[in-house]
C-alpha cells in the first residue's frame, strides 16, 4: 500500500513539473517571438507613447524572471490576462468554449470507444480471418486519411449531397453527429490496432492455454479470463485518445464552425492574440495533466504486476 | 551476407511492403520530376478555366486533367508540386528528428546518469502534452513559415526515437559483445557509432516511414488551418482549405488533395508495416 501511495504522490509532482514546464513554454511565447513584446501586444497603429505605457503596465522593463513570476502570481490567483482581441478576460473566455469543446471530445471518445473496441477484441480472436483483414483495412484506412479531408468528405456526402445533416452549427444533436464521427474515426483505427494487438498477445500466453487445457469453453476464455487483462490496455489508450484528439479537434472544430476552444486558439494565433494563446496553452495542458494523472492512478489499481518504478 | 539476401526474401513476400515501396518510391520520382513535367503553372491565377471540372483526358494531357480551382490554376500540377512541399519538409523534419534522437538517445542510454535523466524528463514533459499544443505555441511566437513548420514537426517528434534508441541502447549495452569491445580498449564514442548504432538501425528504419506518414498528415492539418504552408504555395493542406468553400460547385478541389494524401499516407505506412513484419514480426511499434 505504502508503495502504491508514493507513486501516486511521485504521479501528482510529476504533474507540477510539467506544468511549470508548460508555464515556461506559455510565458515565453511572447518573448520568442520576433519583436518587441509590448509592440507585438498593441495595434498597428500604436504611437511611442502607447507603447512605453504599456511597457510600464506590463512591467515589461524589469528583467525575465521577475516578470515570469508575476505571472505565474497571476495565474495562480486566477488571473490569467486579457485578450487583446476580445477585450474581455481570458478565463472567461475560455470558460464560455470550453463546453463546447467537451461535448465534442467526450462523444468522440465515447463513440470511438464503443466501435473501436469491440471491433479490436473481434479481429483479435479471429486473427487471420476475413473479419480481421476487413477491421485491419478499416483500421489503417483511419490512421492514413486526413482528419481534414475526411471531415470535409462527410460534409460533402451527408450535407451537400444527401442534404441529411447540417454542415455546421451548435446546439442541436443534429449538428454533433458529423463531427463527432469525424472525430471518432481518426481515434478509432488506432484504438482498433492497440486492442487487436492487446488482445492477441493476451491470448497467446501461457496461462490461457494452461485455462483452456482444463475444458473451459472458448468463449468463457475469451469473456472472463482474456477481456480483463485488456482492460489495462484499453485504460493506456484511453488517456493517448485525448492527448491524439486534440489536432482533429483543432480542424474539425474549424471545419464545422463548432464554438470551441480549438477555434478559438485558431483564430487567436491568426490575430497574435498572445494572452490568449498563453492562457488557453495553461488551460488545456492542466486538462491534460489530470487526465494523465487519473489514467496512472487508475492503472495502479487495475495492473497488479506494476512496480511502482 | 547470408542474414541480408534472407532479408530480402522476406521483404518480397510481404504484399505489403512491395506495394507500399512500389507506390513510395513512384510518388518520390513524381514529386522529383513534377517541375519538369508539369504543363499549366502551379501559382499563377488563369482566370479562363476559373472552377474548370476534371476535363480527364478528354483535352489530351494540356487540358485541366483534374480540374481546376477557383483560380482556374490546374488542379493536377498543383497536387504535383504540392508533392514536393510534403515530401521535402516530411523528409527533412524526418531524418533530421531521427539524427536528433539518435545522438540524444545514444548519449543518454550509454552514459546514463544526469544525461540520461535530464533528456528523458525532457522527453517525458514533452509527451505528456499532445503535439500539436507545442506546435501551435512555437508557430504563435515564431511566425508560421516552412522553416518553423520543419522545426515545430522536429520538436514534436524527437522524443519518440529519442526514448526508443534509448531503450535499445541499454539492452544492447549489457551485451557480450559490447563489454567485450570495452575491454579491448574500444572508445566509448567507437561503441556507440559502430556496434550500438548499426543493430538498432531496423527498429529506426520501421519508425521513420511512419513518421514520414504522420508529418505528412500533420503538415496538411497545420496548412489548413493557416499555421503551416503560405499561399499561393500549393500545399495539399491549403489547396483543402482553398477548396472548402467551393465544396458544391467544384468538390475536385477538395477531393484530389485529399485523396493524394491518402494515397501517399497508406503507402508509407504499407512501408513500414511491411518492413516491421520482415526484420521482425514481434517488434511492437
Amino acid at each position: 500500500m505504502n508503495k502504491r501511495y508514493k507513486y501516486i504522490i511521485n504521479r501528482i509532482l510529476w504533474g507540477f513539473v510539467v506544468l511549470w514546464g508548460v508555464s515556461l513554454i506559455s510565458f515565453g511565447i511572447l518573448h520568442l517571438a520576433p519583436g518587441d513584446p509590448a509592440r507585438l501586444l498593441l495595434p498597428a497603429t500604436a504611437t511611442w507613447e502607447e507603447i512605453n505605457n504599456l511597457r510600464e503596465i506590463l512591467g515589461l522593463n524589469k528583467p525575465l524572471h521577475i516578470q515570469y513570476l508575476v505571472y505565474i502570481r497571476g495565474v495562480i490567483k486566477g488571473d490569467l490576462g486579457t485578450s487583446l482581441f476580445y477585450k474581455k478576460p481570458n478565463l472567461d473566455l475560455i470558460k464560455e468554449r470550453l463546453p463546447a469543446t467537451l461535448i465534442l471530445s467526450i462523444a468522440a471518445i465515447l463513440t470511438a470507444i464503443l466501435i473501436s473496441i469491440p471491433l479490436g477484441l473481434i479481429a483479435g480472436v479471429k486473427q487471420g480471418t476475413f473479419i480481421d483483414v476487413l477491421v485491419m483495412f478499416f483500421a489503417i484506412l483511419g490512421q492514413s486519411m486526413s482528419i481534414v479531408w475526411f471531415a470535409i468528405f462527410l460534409v460533402f456526402v451527408f450535407s451537400v449531397k444527401l442534404r441529411l445533416l447540417p454542415s455546421f452549427g451548435y446546439g442541436s444533436f443534429r449538428t454533433l453527429i458529423l463531427p463527432t464521427v469525424a472525430l471518432a474515426f481518426e481515434q478509432s483505427a488506432l484504438i482498433t490496432r492497440l486492442t487487436r494487438t492487446g488482445m492477441i498477445d493476451v491470448l497467446s500466453e501461457d496461462y490461457i492455454l494452461a485455462i483452456r487445457a482444463k475444458g473451459i469453453k472458448e468463449s468463457k476464455v475469451v469473456t472472463r479470463y482474456a477481456f480483463k487483462n485488456v482492460l489495462i490496455t484499453v485504460t493506456t489508450i484511453i488517456g493517448l485518445t485525448f492527448a491524439g484528439l486534440m489536432g482533429g479537434q483543432l480542424a474539425c472544430e474549424t471545419i464545422f464552425v463548432w464554438p470551441g476552444i480549438g477555434s478559438l486558439s485558431i483564430s487567436a494565433i491568426s490575430q497574435r492574440d498572445f494572452p490568449l494563446v498563453q492562457s488557453i496553452m495553461l488551460v488545456v495542458s492542466a486538462f491534460f495533466v489530470l487526465i494523465n494523472l487519473a489514467v496512472d492512478i487508475l492503472y495502479t489499481f487495475l495492473d497488479p504486476r506494476l512496480r511502482y518504478d | 551476407m547470408k542474414r541480408k539476401s534472407q532479408l530480402f526474401t522476406r521483404l518480397k513476400k510481404s504484399k505489403f511492403f512491395v506495394i507500399g515501396f512500389i507506390i513510395s518510391i513512384l510518388l518520390i520520382i513524381l514529386s522529383i520530376i513534377a517541375p519538369f513535367i508539369v504543363i499549366h503553372d502551379p501559382e499563377l491565377p488563369d482566370l479562363d478555366n476559373t472552377l474548370n471540372p476534371p476535363e480527364y483526358f478528354s483535352k489530351g494531357w494540356s487540358g485541366n486533367i483534374l480540374g481546376a480551382d477557383n483560380l482556374g490554376r490546374d488542379i493536377l500540377t498543383r497536387l504535383l508540386i504540392g508533392s514536393r512541399y510534403s515530401f521535402i519538409i516530411a523528409g527533412t523534419a524526418v531524418i533530421s528528428a531521427i539524427f536528433l534522437g539518435i545522438i540524444i538517445g545514444l548519449y543518454a542510454g550509454y552514459y546514463g546518469g544526469w544525461i540520461d535523466n535530464l533528456f528523458m524528463r525532457l522527453a517525458d514533459i514533452q509527451l505528456s502534452l499532445p503535439s500539436l499544443l507545442l506546435a501551435i505555441a512555437i508557430v504563435a511566437a515564431l511566425g508560421p513559415s516552412i522553416p518553423n513548420l520543419i522545426i515545430v514537426l522536429i520538436v514534436t517528434k524527437w522524443p519518440v526515437i529519442a526514448r526508443l534508441v534509448r531503450g535499445n541502447v541499454l539492452i544492447i549495452r549489457e551485451t557480450e559483445f559490447v563489454s567485450a569491445s570495452r575491454v579491448l580498449g574500444a572508445s566509448d564514442t567507437w561503441i556507440m557509432f559502430s556496434q550500438i548504432l548499426p543493430n538498432i538501425l531496423t527498429v529506426i528504419m520501421v519508425v521513420a516511414t511512419q513518421l514520414v506518414g504522420h508529418m505528412i498528415l500533420i503538415e496538411a492539418v497545420l496548412s489548413f488551418l493557416g499555421l503551416g504552408v503560405q499561399p499561393p504555395i500549393p500545399s495539399w493542406g491549403i489547396m483543402i482549405a482553398d477548396g472548402r468553400n467551393y465544396l458544391i460547385l467544384a468538390p475536385w478541389i477538395v477531393m484530389a488533395p485529399g485523396i493524394a494524401l491518402m494515397i501517399t499516407v497508406i503507402a508509407f505506412n504499407f512501408l513500414g508495416d511491411g518492413l516491421r513484419d520482415a526484420l521482425d514480426p514481434k517488434m511492437k511499434t
